[in-house]
């Protein structure tokens, strides 16, 4: 096949895969049919179904990546439009985000130790608490693969949003604001969805939650680097 | 199809993505900018970060309509999945993960997700109580 008319197929591909997975997303509505398991899912088995390289795929679909950057910028819309809740609640938000985080960099890099992890593995597995564009850019910068970052921060986000409501049974949790940190520092994208489901301002808290623990993560990484 | 109907949709149809079209353009525009000034200075944080908090700053202080973003930035948002689904597929040039590491992965990952929502949740939530207990 010609490299040009590759990229158009793997292109389409994606965004067809992608539409049909949010109409099979709003019919069952379950983690299993989440959109991002199910284009990656499909999209992964043609891949090698076809025998095509990540290569080859990659070329009709870098600009969708690309597009990673100016969502992250989007973010500041939310964060504004939610100012009152970030007034009224910033020391616990901060508590949330700065233990949040501190336990999610350490227990990765523990681990990633103990099991004998190389450093490029444990590097994309640091950051793989906050959501995702910015979880790869630290992975980069602190010398991880951001792909695999990728791949793990998935993981994450449909694991916790998955085990949230049984956490939320075991733990002395009562507090709305304490229930939607616990999904947005601990399961970012996926997670919020979940909250909103049990609540608006559970919902609103994750998201903001979310969003600046992907900041303070990024600005500790560049305090990392700089020394 | 009825005339009336058409007509109703139109607008809906027409002005709506036209709008998004152009409030993506301003986002896109904005990181750029912003991916200018951290190559031009050396900083040591992503453009995108810096777009970010350079958004959220002059929208803060009124320098910039919220209106002129938003419609933009929550089409961005709604389909953030679908920009790093891309990324994932890497996973595809990474078969040496089909092994005991990738169980190690795995395991971490699961183990790390239940201890930062639990941790979370607890400090928030201790947090919560001592304030509420202080004012009233």
């Amino acid at each position: 096949m010609d490299a040009t008319v590759k990229a158009l197929f793997w292109c389409v591909c994606t965004l067809v895969v992608y539409l049909a997975a949010r109409r099979l997303h709003r019919r069952f509505g379950r983690w299993w049919s989440s959109p991002m398991l199910v284009t990656w899912v499909v999209c992964g088995g043609l891949i090698l179904l076809m025998h095509n390289s990540y290569r080859d795929y990659l070329s009709g679909t870098h600009w969708l990546v690309w597009l990673l950057g100016p969502a992250t910028v989007a973010f500041a819309v939310p964060i504004h439009r939610h100012r009152d809740m970030v007034r009224r609640h910033w020391l616990l938000l901060g508590a949330g985000v700065v233990v949040g985080s501190a336990l999610a960099i350490g227990s990765s890099w523990v681990f990633a130790s103990w099991f004998e992890l190389s450093p490029e593995l444990r590097a994309s597995l640091v950051p793989r608490s906050i959501t995702t564009p910015l979880a790869m850019d630290a992975s980069q910068r602190l010398g991880g693969v951001p792909e695999l970052t990728a791949v793990f921060t998935a993981l994450t986000g449909l694991f916790g949003a998955a085990i949230g409501e049984t956490l939320l049974w075991l733990l002395p949790v009562r507090s709305r604001i304490a229930r939607g940190a616990l999904f947005g520092m601990g399961a970012h994208g996926a997670g919020v969805a979940k909250a909103g489901e049990l609540g608006q301002e559970e919902g609103v808290i994750a998201s903001l939650i979310m969003i600046f623990a992907g900041q303070f993560t990024l600005l500790l990484v560049a305090l990392v680097t700089l020394f | 199809m009825n005339a009336g109907v058409l007509a109703k949709a139109a607008p809906l149809i027409l002005r709506h993505p036209h709008r998004q079209f152009a409030q993506t353009g301003a986002l896109i525009a904005f990181w750029w900018a912003a991916q200018m000034v951290t190559t031009a200075l050396h900083l040591p944080i992503p453009g995108s970060l810096l777009g970010l908090m350079l958004l959220w700053l002059l929208l803060d202080r009124g320098v910039l309509p919220i209106g002129w973003f938003e419609q933009g930035a929550d089409g961005l948002l709604n389909h953030l999945m679908l920009f790093f689904v891309p990324a994932m597929l890497a996973l595809v040039d990474h078969p040496e993960l089909l092994s005991l590491l990738g169980v190690k992965l795995v395991i971490t990952v699961l183990l790390c997700t239940v201890i930062v929502m639990s941790g979370t949740a607890c400090v928030v939530e201790l947090g919560f109580r001592l304030s509420h207990g202080r004012n009233g």
